[in-house]
């Protein structure tokens, strides 16, 4: 029954109406679509398709392509706050190729990660980000995501102030 | 599908547009969830929180458009209006479900409340899902940042649930399910899955304001099991009182039986178990405590009438309330002592010849009954069997029959023991004889005087012993080794080393024998029995005694040979336990020669007509050197038995005594070739018993010194009172002992000098 289950197909509609058929175990990575069978039922899902409107066809795409590889880890628990896996930045080396993407699909995954609640990818994503940060001047942070400094001289003096205990000396 | 037209999904970031349209979904999803909703709507609803929770941000923050978009400082989540929203539309929704409420009373209101509850809580099950964004981020934020009254979305709906609705429909409600139980208890069919779902509902409501993960009993024991607990009890009270106006105290046990365990069975049928306990006390209260009086004055018409059942079910009715079965206990006690005496009573009415058998009889019919009757009817509880215990030690130790003299039930308790073990006609199974003697430990267990039944024991094994007439040595080790398990290793001490004497003499005479053999003289037919001085209850004769030459010549030879063999030995002859068996080959007109089985004093008498046949009552008594005491009955059976005539020929004395002649007769008749002539005098017994009880006295005098010197070595120092209540605890395992005789024990062992007195009432330790 639970075989019957997990290989039972479900499609997904992306933002520009492109579908994707996967099995239910991998579109059940995210909460969302988990808590969505659950609550409408099987008979929901085999007619129709389940829109998400919030995720365009290639991120979409992307996304699947992790569940599909992660379709087997255990099932993401409600409270793994404490997990030793949050603490370090370490990344498996599937999920570090598969972050070699550009800058805007890895936030476009994150975002869509995150709407979709799989926790897991979220990490993965915002680990990547987080590695992309370490050892890095806030001038070459800021080379880095493209950001314009709006802080004023003053501004940048008292932060840097407060945060003056945390400096590599 | 466009996503610009996606279920007309509202402009991200304005909250009344986003909560028109979340309204709509929500209202569907509130009243008309059957209908379904189907997937486009509910990844709507979804999207539209997301992206409201998301969006706002932008409005207040920086905006980046550059890489990621939306970028923010802080981690500031929205949601805050999203939520008040959320609250808003539930308060008024169950505000209008109040509302709606009036207008049903009793089973309708119950039927409403758990379909509305229904409805409400899967709703909220759906909603919870569809505003999970909210819940991961501002709930979750709010909740870490430790405000208050900020819940998940579920939890959510049932604090709304419980402060709107609940609140102002509780009593109602409750009111209906009271109605239906007691409909119920009246005997009618109900539905009672409803009252199931109210209760789970009220569980349900158990939010615990600290911590919104846990769930705590409080709501449902407040506004469920109070008013519960509180109907039930009345309605126990009115209907009981009225029923025992009504009925006999045992139809009111059997009324009140059931309904317990109907109680019990609707706590397993719709309640939740925590009212398991506090149910069961209410109606133990009702039920029972407020009868306990009248059940209880009904115990004694039920022992007397011998009902077990009844008794059953009152004790299992009595034994659910605190202190509820000790007045039981107390009548029970009284009711098995009366019993008891009242058999003794009825064997005792003489009891000089009263038989040990039948005494013994009757006390365990007494103790078998009852114990049965606590076996079947008071579970075998300790405590019954402790007043039972106690009713036996009571009746077993002072009755009737022991008016006479308190050593009485000991005493006849041996005997009977010894009328079991000594070989008889009347043969017995040995599995027969086992289980008597199991029951006869029964008495004993209750006997206080322990010492004395020791004595008397040990008495008659000696007897069985030197007499060679115990049934069988198993039986012998069995009884042992059951006093010796009642009393201890010292109690049967003596007993057993009377066993191995009898043993090792065995060994003894075999290795006589041979050395007869050996040496090649030709002794007599002879068994020797060496007891030890110490172990056996025996005292040399009374008398002085010559015995018989062959005799005498064959003991030596046996001294000699076991001097040789344990060197420094003192052997002491106790010749009034010697028999043997003599030949009367003189007799005339018998086809074969009598054989009598004498005592050696007989012996001693008869040999000397061998010589002669006439002996007068001085030759022989100088012969034999017996005195008159040991001579005269000696005589006497001879003379009964027509062994001996007395000759009377010559003017001489016409009885036993000096100046009598004795002749042999040698035309002694009897109808069995062995004759046993070798029989004690009832006088004999007599004396026996009180040279029994007179020992007794004294030592229980030593027992009690050796137990004062054996607490004051280990204590050395003590107060007298001290001193005295130690002793009876040490001593009370083999008689019941009297202060003043203690005081006695003391005060002699104070002149002793074992003891000295010191300052303040003290008694110290003389080494």
């Amino acid at each position: 029954m639970s075989a019957d289950k997990s290989t039972q197909k479900v499609t997904l509609t992306s933002n520009e109406g492109t579908n994707v058929e996967v099995d239910r175990a991998v579109a059940e990575r995210s909460m969302l679509i988990k808590n969505l069978i659950d609550d409408l039922g099987d008979e929901a899902i085999i007619g129709g398709a389940i829109p998400i409107p919030n995720v365009n066809d290639p991120v979409l795409r992307k996304v699947i392509e992790w569940c599909e590889h992660h379709r087997n880890d255990a099932a993401q628990t409600a409270d793994d706050e404490n997990d030793n896996r949050k603490k370090t930045t370490d990344i498996d080396e599937w999920d570090q190729k598969f972050m070699q993407v550009d800058q805007e699909m890895l936030f476009e995954i994150i975002l869509a990660a995150n709407y979709l609640d799989i926790k897991a990818l979220l990490d993965v994503g915002c680990k990547t980000v987080a590695n992309m940060i370490k050892g890095k001047s806030p001038e070459e942070i800021r080379k880095t995501f493209n950001i314009t400094n709006d802080f004023t001289r003053e501004e940048e003096e008292q932060i840097r102030r407060e945060n003056e205990w945390a400096e590599d000396r | 599908m466009p996503a610009a037209g996606f279920m007309g999904m509202p402009m991200k970031d304005d909250i009344d547009t986003t909560w028109t349209y979340l309204h709509d979904g929500i209202t569907m999803i509130m009243t008309n969830l059957q209908q379904g909703i189907d997937l486009k709507a509910y990844m709507g609803i979804y999207t539209a929180v997301h992206n409201f929770c998301i969006s706002q941000k932008a409005s207040t923050f920086t905006l980046q458009t550059q890489g990621m978009g939306t970028g923010q400082r802080g981690a500031h989540l929205l949601g805050e209006d999203l939520y008040r929203k959320l609250t808003d539309y539930l308060s008024n929704h169950l505000q209008g479900l109040v509302i709606e409420s009036a207008g049903h009373t009793d089973e309708a209101l119950l039927s409403f409340y758990i379909r509305e509850w229904q409805r409400y809580t899967d709703a909220a099950k759906y909603i919870h899902h569809l505003f999970q964004y909210l819940n991961r981020h501002w709930v979750r934020r709010e909740i870490e940042e430790g405000k208050k009254h900020i819940y998940d979305v579920y939890t959510l709906h049932l604090v709304q649930w419980r402060d709107v609705l609940f609140t102002k429909v509780w009593e109602k409600v409750m009111a209906a399910v009271l109605k239906l139980v007691e409909k119920q208890r009246n005997g009618e069919t109900i539905e009672h899955n409803q009252i199931k779902q109210v209760v789970d509902s009220f569980v349900s409501l158990g939010l615990d304001d600290g911590d919104a993960s846990k769930t705590t009993l409080d709501v449902y024991r407040y506004h469920f099991e109070r008013p519960f607990l509180d109907a039930t009890k009345l309605f126990y009270q009115n209907e009981s009182k009225q029923f025992v106006a009504e009925n006999s105290v045992v139809e009111y046990m059997k009324k009140a039986e059931t309904r317990l365990s109907e109680e019990e069975e609707r706590v397993k049928l719709y309640l939740h178990p925590d009212i398991a306990f506090s149910l069961k006390k209410t109606c133990n209260t009702a039920l029972i405590a407020d009868h306990s009086t009248v059940l209880r004055d009904e115990f004694q018409v039920l022992l007397d009438n011998d009902r077990e059942e009844d008794m059953a079910r009152m004790y299992s009715l009595l034994s659910r309330i605190p202190e509820g079965l000790d007045p039981l206990r107390t009548k029970f006690e009284t009711h098995v002592r009366n019993a008891g005496l009242a058999a003794v009573a009825k064997v005792a009415s003489d009891a000089d010849k009263l038989e040990p058998k039948v005494y013994v009889d009757a006390l365990l019919e007494i103790h078998t009954q009852y114990q049965g009757l606590v076996k079947r009817a008071f579970r075998d509880e300790p405590e019954f069997t402790r007043s039972l215990d106690n009713a036996c030690r009571e009746f077993v130790n002072r009755n009737d029959v022991c008016k006479s003299g308190s050593n009485k039930s000991p005493e006849l308790l041996a005997k009977y023991t010894d009328v079991l073990l000594r070989k008889s006609s009347t043969g017995v199974e040995d599995t027969e004889l086992e289980n008597t003697l199991v029951q006869i430990m029964t008495v004993f267990k209750y006997i206080e005087d322990k010492d004395v039944f020791q004595k008397f024991y040990s008495r008659m094994l000696a007897r069985r012993l030197v007499h060679s007439n115990s049934s069988s040595d198993d039986a012998e080790t069995s009884m042992i080794s059951k006093l010796k398990e009642a009393c201890g290793f010292e109690y049967t001490n003596k007993l057993q080393r009377m066993f191995q004497d009898m043993q090792i003499s065995k060994d003894l005479n075999s290795g006589f024998r041979e050395h007869v053999q050996a040496v090649g003289s030709k002794g007599l037919d002879s068994t020797y029995s060496i007891l030890g001085t110490g172990f056996w209850p025996l005292t040399p004769p009374g008398t002085n005694f010559n015995p018989p030459g062959e005799v005498a010549a064959d003991c030596e030879r046996f001294s000699r040979f076991y001097k040789n063999k344990h060197d420094g030995r003192k052997l002491t002859w106790l010749w009034q336990l010697c028999k043997g068996e003599v030949k009367a080959n003189y007799v005339k007109n018998a086809k074969m020669p009598y054989t009598f089985q004498v005592s050696i004093y007989q012996m001693a008498i008869l040999l000397l007509f061998n010589e002669k046949d006439k002996n007068t009552y001085e030759e022989l008594s100088s012969t034999t050197q017996l005195n008159n005491e040991a001579l005269d009955p000696s005589l006497g059976i001879l003379l009964k038995a027509k062994v001996l005539n007395l000759d009377t020929s010559g003017g001489s004395a016409s009885k036993v005594g000096p100046g009598a002649v004795f002749a042999l007769n040698y035309d002694f008749k009897s109808k069995k070739y062995r004759v046993n002539l070798n029989v004690g005098m009832k006088a004999e017994t007599k004396q026996e018993e009180a040279e029994t009880n007179k020992t007794i006295e004294e030592d229980r005098k030593l027992l009690l010194q050796s137990a004062i010197v054996r607490i004051m070595k280990a204590r050395k120092r003590m107060k007298h009172q001290q001193l005295v209540s130690e002793t009876i605890n040490q001593i009370r395992a083999r008689f019941v002992p009297k202060v003043s005789d203690i005081k006695k024990c003391i005060e002699i062992l104070l002149d002793k000098e074992y003891l000295e007195r010191l300052e303040d009432d003290d008694i110290g330790y003389l080494a």
